[in-house]
């Protein structure tokens, strides 16, 4: 159940972003959860719940997009997209790769109400 | 009006970090950092239990443990004749890199040159927080199962070396020790496999601590 600590810092960074960007509440945040990440979607749902009940964040919407796992081949240099263990490269057979993409979480992009737009929606 | 903001900022970048950092920090002192993590019952604190009276003759050795509660693991460290400092996580699942930032202010830096972290156990959370660390080692007991490896692939893929241990008992948990060693190769064929457990009533660790030993030398000399 580290999601909590992830949660925590996606609030960290969400607020310096609203705060540097001088932008309005928060509506939507897209966050990018890489399939090997050994981050869980419904437990990074309930934190997020959870922990924006009250505050800045309140209200806003968290959208989870699964980033799909892309492997090198660290014989052929083959970029490839495993599916299941042992992987092995399409290209040469080489059960030797390095993942290069889907171990990532990230906060991708934010939508916020513009500042200076009316703030009806927000309380 | 809404506005949209691209950000594409990773949650682990604070930890990465300060992890960094603390890498650092460790560097500048000559210190070669293990991370050792696994299961609640793998048997982490034991096996450092055996090999810490010989690497104890190579290195000076500063261990902290981490757990949930108790100074337990800490006091069994201690009996060995090594210094040991417990973190105390509350519900925390896992040590992260500021927590060690924090801890490690309390260690003898300048008489430390191996500095070996016990994680709390469990085999997800801690893999996702580096902690600074040169080495790491992921600890699996036969009683886990021989399809263990297969189940907790991002564990298998943040180690450099996987310790199968409780080999003794593999017999009676109906454990083929070879097959589990395959299980690590199909997720992770660079990880190091190795073995520890009792061999004619004496435990044995042998490999791993040959293992430490070769890695700090060729780490070591690079810095």
């Amino acid at each position: 159940m580290h999601e909590t600590a992830l949660m925590q810092n996606l609030i960290g960074i969400v607020n310096r972003q609203v705060r540097e960007h001088h932008a309005g509440p928060v509506k939507k945040i897209t966050l990018a959860v890489g399939k090997l990440s050994n981050a869980m979607p419904d437990a990074l749902s309930f934190a997020f719940e959870a922990m924006t009940k009250s505050g800045p964040l309140k209200g806003a919407v968290l959208e989870m997009k699964e980033i799909p796992v892309a492997a090198h081949c660290d014989l052929c240099g083959a970029e490839y997209q495993p599916e299941q263990f042992p992987f092995f490269c399409p290209m040469c057979s080489s059960p030797y790769y390095t993942i290069t993409r889907g171990e990532e979480v990230y906060v991708e992009s934010l939508v916020c109400e513009t500042k200076g737009s009316v703030k009806k929606e927000d309380e | 009006m809404s506005e949209e903001i691209e950000v594409n900022e990773d949650l682990m970048d604070l930890n990465e970090k300060i992890a960094k950092g603390n890498h650092e920090l460790f560097r500048k002192n000559g210190i070669f950092t293990i991370n050792i993590m696994g299961s609640p019952g793998s048997g982490k604190t034991t096996l450092l239990e055996n090999i810490l009276p010989k690497l104890s003759k190579l290195y000076r050795i500063t261990v902290i443990e981490g757990d949930l509660a108790t100074q337990n693991d800490a006091d069994r460290i201690r009996k060995t004749g090594v210094s040991a400092l417990q973190i105390n996580t509350g519900g925390g699942c896992h040590l992260d890199a500021a927590m060690i930032a924090s801890e490690f202010k309390k260690a003898d830096a300048e008489n430390t040159d191996l500095l070996i972290i016990e994680n709390v156990g469990n085999l997800v959370c801690p893999i996702e927080f580096y902690l600074g660390e040169d080495l790491r080692l992921v600890v699996m007991s036969t009683s886990e199962g021989e399809d263990k490896p297969l189940k907790y692939p991002p564990a298998m893929l943040h180690t450099d070396a996987v310790v199968i241990t409780k080999t003794d008992i593999a017999e009676y948990v109906d454990v083929d020790v070879r097959k589990m060693k395959d299980n690590v190769k199909k997720v992770n064929p660079k990880a190091r496999v190795l073995e520890a457990g009792k061999v004619n009533g004496v435990y044995s660790a042998d490999q791993v601590i040959s293992y430490i030993k070769d890695e700090q030398k060729i780490r070591c000399a690079g810095a």
